[in-house]
């Protein structure tokens, strides 16, 4: 019984529009100047390949339209060349020279400012754009490395730390402007005013305020921080978006009402990394040239981003060569599409963690037995291995692979008899009714929340613990989750700065009203744990510290995390060097095409 | 009645319809249990920050009171500022306004021209081989997700034959036209630019032919049926034995009277045709007002969404009475209906 | 004494002001497009109905080692990305898409047309005003006004069949006030007032029946628009949400495996297609049936 829908679908489809086409050329005949014919050459070849398709057609209208018939023809001629740019653009036929084209969805993107933007798309625009103070190369997060700074030292002064940076000298803006330390006070002083998203990484982690940013010479910037923060946390801050030095003198020149040109940087770029933005058109795209006054240039002088939503348009795109690069595709769509001749995939770790939140708050999930034997019954590897194609890692503790501590433990994988017996120990034998919290549309990485809820709430049923999914818009489920009204909520955590403490400080600290706190998880000594481990300056003693507490709050947290995602995205076989950075970026100035 | 009377309260009417209209809109806003400054700042905002950007927003005050600064600033031109872009509403409806007004027109022009003759050809050989052809082909449109039709169009015709562009307004890299009504179409040929012009026109096709395939459907029966009425079969006859060629009694004695039941759908139609581009726009990354709405009502983002309503109302209600003067015009026994 | 005779002589008005009742089945109802409509819908409606024992499968169960399969005679619809039987689906599915056509036909037809037929018994100020009303919700853009309800309400299956009554049931308020204003200076009605039959029977017994038919007609018309603006809402993640099998869920999970899997979307989308194609024809028999300019013709 095996039939074949995609034929017969094309046909009849295939059929209707054809002649909707005709009659649209009919249409538009009058309306086009026959002069524009002699421009275009290449495509000719291409147009009279599709034009019996339209004439045949036509053909079938009747005789009122048989007239018209080369006119039709005539028509396709000259519209063909985009048709042929279409199909050379690949070769390099007439698009400029050395551009790359990343199909993605950009419809999240705030601002391009560095100080405001703080979602996926802006983030990845904005690393390729600014430079900080320090910066990781490539995928290593553990070895800072120079950037705008050639050198910095961290000073304990008795009641506080004193950083101070020493910058380059030879950079430069795109305006030509030199690197200057008022340039960096600036920077840091407008994020913590602006007070966006993002700033309460200076104001809230490294508790920095106005006064903390000095410049003492015109190379030479000096910090100071309270003790109970941590100077390598502040450090992977500024290897982050938010660390961005902008150019003073532009900047200011384009404030407006004290706005601290943030209406400006909008859409402009005042940066030294190897890109400017050239323009941002919101829902569509943005354009990237190459920055002449970098010190790296890129290998491709301009990329554009486009906004392309329908990840299926995405794999249409990057089959005809049309995207270099393919963002959201689902792990079928990769699989697929490699089949083709001339795609590939790149495979792009990162640092998010998907996991379950219980809330403690709620019975009998209290019971750490309860806890346990969910954590007992869920089928992780038949969620990374059918549901993700491989598009995620099994892992089960809250430092993810990739930080500094992470621990490699995953102890658990479906037991239905285990996790039988730990309900019975917990007086709940027979299961019970709760609410599984899933926000709607699709997660990263590419598989649908829902997928992830009902295979979670098919595993739970084995049990006896019936969840009910209450699919609603992440913002909803988040205002819930925020107010300790979840039962059990399955959402996506990324750490904000690469440094462990990013993720243990908000999975232990009641206090720090993140996740410990919406889970209503109250555990003091998790939470002394994790401060000590944070300030901890010898890394052999911080890795024991870390390890004893991930193993601690993975047993007795109110978490059940269930994979690691990697991200795939779908390639054009000639990019070379595109490498995605768990953060969330890529170095797109590395990028080439043979 | 004058024609300036009937001009002035059906103006009049219009002003109390938005009214209307945005009331409800904000009232709907106001239901919602999700609170915007958490949709707008994500996961990892402080308290504080939240508060702060209440405040900015206004979100921190009552209801009614919100109601009366959004009605303040309305009487000023001024729809506030979009939670989701940052930028003032009439700053972005301005630029998603002229894609979708393009995207429309070309998609009414397309079931006009379709239409009109499909609904006419079907009446002539009524209970024939066109007429069931025209009727089938009707009765898919009306019924057909167009979503759905977008998505197999795309795969069709760019995947599998490479024939039309997969979406967007114009091939990468290719420049705008000189924004002067921001329909491209129309920019390019204002200023002469042959190259835009063609480009543009290829990528509207393939969306327009989809979203203008439910008006096609909606106008050839409507054509149909009035065509019947205005032309009874005998008429034919008679007319075919005193030698008239078929073709001038139908457009001599049928084609003129049934245009007018028509024109009155075009009105409505246009409305249909705004809210099918919500669809369209989506499956042809077409950057509109209808990508604009969905993206600002998953984030909450009100002031935007109120926006789009009230533009959406108003073209409506001049489609209308665009359609009504017009129909003044054409039949001379009704004078402006109020 | 009028209330005492009230009763006989409502009761011998009200066969005359049933007019239709003594007709046969007219000529166009018996069409075989038509009939071909009422034969559909018979059928999806039988469907959705025995749902439980005819579904092989249930359409929640999944079997990924399963996923992605082509029509087969186990799954002879194929399964989707989860391995569920896209057949079970599409009929558990046909419960989900009739009942919101009749939720919000049913609805949006008994608060419209309560409304048109007091708007135009009462006239006057009542009149104007409920209009007006009428006016502001023509004049939003229905799928807009649909996203910012579920936006505000959150997206799910009963928040998109109110969103789409709150746009549906003017249509229903101006046909009934059409009506009524049509039968108000009948003389049963005038007669029926003049006794002094309370103002809601008058309604209900003899303004109601008389103005039934064009409601018919746009009600049938109504049932698949709601089917069709119920699916494109849940496309664009407004809608109904998954795993719930809705049609339109259904296609907008598919969407991503158009150009792998096509089944995925095409099967749910023929189903909306007959289904509302369906109503269409039911719709087209009625209106024909009841305009007596055409009915001679066909």
């Amino acid at each position: 019984m095996q039939i074949n829908p995609s034929k017969t679908r094309a046909l009849t489809l295939a059929g209707i529009l054809a002649i909707l086409v005709a009659a649209l050329g009919l249409a538009a005949c009058n309306g086009v100047p026959a002069n524009v014919q002699p421009t275009i050459q290449a495509g000719v070849q291409t147009a009279q390949a599709v034009a019996p398709t339209i004439a045949a057609a036509a053909t079938a209208l009747g005789p009122t339209v048989n007239a018209a018939v080369g006119t039709v023809q005539a028509q396709v001629t000259q519209v063909a060349p985009t048709i042929a740019a279409v199909a050379t653009q690949a070769a390099g036929g007439q698009q400029p020279s050395g551009a790359l084209v990343y199909a993605n969805n950009i419809d999240d993107i705030v601002s391009l400012d560095p100080a405001i933007a703080y979602e996926f798309s802006g983030v990845l625009i904005d690393h390729n754009v600014y430079e900080g103070l320090v910066q990781f190369i490539g995928a290593d997060l553990a070895n800072l490395k120079p950037a705008l700074a050639e050198k910095w030292d961290i000073k304990d002064a008795g009641d506080h730390w004193e950083l101070t940076f020493t910058l380059r000298d030879d950079a430069k803006f795109s305006s030509g402007n030199p690197v200057t330390a008022d340039d960096v006070v600036y920077s840091i002083q407008r994020a913590i005013a602006l007070n966006k998203s993002p700033a309460f990484l200076y104001t809230d982690i490294a508790k920095l305020t106005q006064e903390s940013v000095t410049a003492k010479d015109p190379k030479t910037v000096v910090i100071t921080m309270p003790k109970d923060a941590s100077p390598q946390a502040l450090l992977t801050i500024f290897t982050f978006t938010l660390g961005g030095i902008v150019d003073s003198k532009e900047v200011k020149a384009h404030e407006v009402n004290g706005d601290w040109g943030s209406g400006w940087l909008l859409d402009h770029s005042a940066g030294t990394g190897p890109y400017v933005i050239d323009h941002w058109t919101k829902d569509s795209e943005v354009l990237l040239k190459a920055n002449p006054n970098a010190s790296v240039q890129p290998k491709i002088a301009q990329v554009l981003m486009k906004h392309v939503p329908e990840s299926n348009n995405q794999q249409a795109l990057l089959e005809k060569g049309d995207a270099d690069i393919a963002q959201n595709l689902t792990p079928e769509q990769i699989a697929d599409v490699t089949t083709k001749p001339g795609v590939a995939s790149v495979k792009g770790d990162s640092l998010l963690l998907f996991y379950i939140g219980m809330n403690v708050g709620v019975k009998p999930l209290d019971n750490p037995k309860v806890r346990e034997a969910i954590r007992t019954v869920i089928d992780y590897d038949g969620i990374t291995k059918d549901l993700l194609s491989g598009n995620g890692t099994k892992w089960q503790t809250m430092i993810p692979n990739g930080l500094f501590g992470a621990n490699s433990d995953t102890p658990f994988q479906q037991d239905v008899a285990a996790a039988k017996a730990l309900l019975k120990e917990a007086g709940v034998e027979n299961g019970f009714e709760i609410e599984l919290g899933v926000p709607s549309g699709a997660a990263p990485g590419g598989v649908a929340w829902a997928d992830l809820a009902a295979k979670v709430q098919s595993d739970l049923d084995q049990i006896g613990i019936k969840a009910t999914i209450q699919q609603v818009a992440q913002a909803e489920l988040l205002t819930n989750y925020r107010a300790q009204k979840g039962q059990l909520t399955m959402i996506l955590w990324g750490p904000d700065f690469p440094d462990p403490d990013a993720n243990v400080g908000s999975w232990t600290d009641y206090a720090a009203k993140s996740i410990a706190y919406r889970n209503a998880w109250d555990d003091k000594q998790a939470a002394a744990d994790g401060r000590a481990a944070a300030l901890e300056t010898d890394l052999a003693k911080r890795a024991a510290e870390y390890k004893a507490l991930t193993e601690y709050v993975l047993h007795n947290g109110p978490y059940a995390v269930l994979y690691q995602p990697t991200q795939l995205f779908g390639v054009r076989s000639n990019v070379q060097g595109f490498e995605w950075n768990p953060m969330g970026y890529a170095d797109l100035w590395t990028v080439s095409k043979q | 009645m004058s024609f300036g009377t009937f001009l002035l309260r059906r103006l009049i009417g219009i002003v109390g319809v938005l009214i209307g209209v945005s009331i409800i809109t904000f009232a709907i806003s106001h239901l919602a249990t999700t609170d915007p400054a958490i949709a707008a700042l994500g996961d990892h905002a402080t308290d504080e920050q939240l508060a702060q950007f209440r405040a900015e927003y206004g979100l921190d005050k009552s209801a009614p009171e919100q109601y009366l600064i959004y009605a303040q600033n309305l009487l000023q031109g001024n729809l506030g500022v979009s939670i989701r872009t940052r930028r003032p509403v009439v700053q972005d409806l301005l630029q998603y306004f002229p894609a979708t007004l393009e995207l429309a027109m070309a998609a009414l022009l397309i079931a006009l021209l379709i239409g009109i003759p499909a609904g006419i050809w079907s009446a002539v050989y009524r209970n024939r081989l066109p007429d069931h052809l025209v009727r089938i082909f009707a009765l898919v449109g009306g019924s057909l997700p167009i979503f759905w039709l977008g998505l197999i169009a795309v795969d069709v015709f760019y995947n599998e034959w490479s024939l039309l562009p997969a979406g967007g307004r114009l091939d990468d890299f290719l420049p705008p036209p000189q924004n002067l009504t921001g329909m491209y179409v129309v920019d390019s040929l204002l200023t002469g630019n042959l190259k835009t012009l063609e480009n543009s026109l290829w990528h509207l096709i393939l969306p327009a032919l989809v979203l203008g395939y439910f008006s096609t459907s909606v106008i050839a029966r409507m054509m149909r049926s009035s065509m019947l009425e205005t032309l009874p079969q005998d008429y034919l006859r008679t007319a075919r034995a005193k030698g008239l060629t078929e073709f001038a009694v139908i457009i001599k004695h049928g084609f003129r009277n049934a245009l007018i039941p028509t024109l009155t759908i075009i009105g409505i139609t246009f409305g249909s045709l705004l809210a099918g581009a919500v669809l369209t726009e989506t499956v042809f990354s077409w950057p509109g007002l209808g990508l604009y709405a969905t993206a600002s009502a998953i984030s909450l983002d009100f002031p935007a969404v109120m926006g789009v309503t009230l533009l959406a109302a108003l073209v409506y209600m001049f489609g209308n009475l665009v359609v009504d003067i017009a129909y003044g015009f054409l039949d001379p026994r009704i004078r402006h209906p109020s | 004494m009028a209330q005492a005779i009230s009763p006989d002589l409502d009761a011998t008005l009200t066969p005359a002001s049933h007019p239709r009742k003594r007709r046969r089945l007219p000529a166009p109802l018996r069409s075989p497009l038509t009939m071909a409509g009422l034969g559909i819908i018979t059928v999806f409606v039988i469907l959705a109905l025995l749902a439980p024992l005819l579904a092989p499968y249930e359409p929640q169960q999944q079997k990924l080692a399963q996923r992605l399969k082509p029509p087969t005679t186990e799954h002879f619809l194929g399964t989707d990305q989860l391995g569920r039987d896209m057949w079970s689906r599409l009929l558990w599915g046909a419960r989900i898409s009739l009942t919101i056509g009749l939720v919000v036909v049913l609805s949006a037809g008994i608060f419209g047309t309560t409304l048109g037929l007091i708007s135009g018994y009462a006239g006057g100020i009542v009149d104007e005003a409920l209009m007006r009303l009428t006016d502001i919700f023509f004049s939003f853009p229905a799928l807009i006004l649909a996203m910012a309800i579920a936006g505000a309400l959150g997206p799910n299956l009963v928040n998109t069949m109110i969103a789409i009554a709150v746009v549906t049931w003017p249509v229903y308020a101006r046909l009934a006030r059409a009506q009524v204003l049509s039968l108000r200076e009948r003389e049963f009605i005038q007669a029926a007032i003049a006794i002094g039959v309370p103002t809601p029977r008058v309604l209900w017994r003899h303004l109601l029946p008389n103005s039934l038919a064009p409601l018919l007609v746009q009600a049938s018309f109504d049932m698949g628009a709601a089917i069709l603006a119920a699916a494109g809402l849940s496309f664009i993640g407004f809608g109904a949400q998954p795993p719930t099998p809705e049609w339109g869920v259904m296609i907008s999970e598919g969407r991503k495996y158009v150009g792998t899997q096509p089944w995925l979307s095409l099967f749910p989308a023929l189903a909306i297609l007959m289904t509302v194609a369906a109503f269409n024809l039911i719709g087209d028999g009625l209106r024909d049936a009841l305009d007596p300019r055409l009915r001679s013709e066909l």
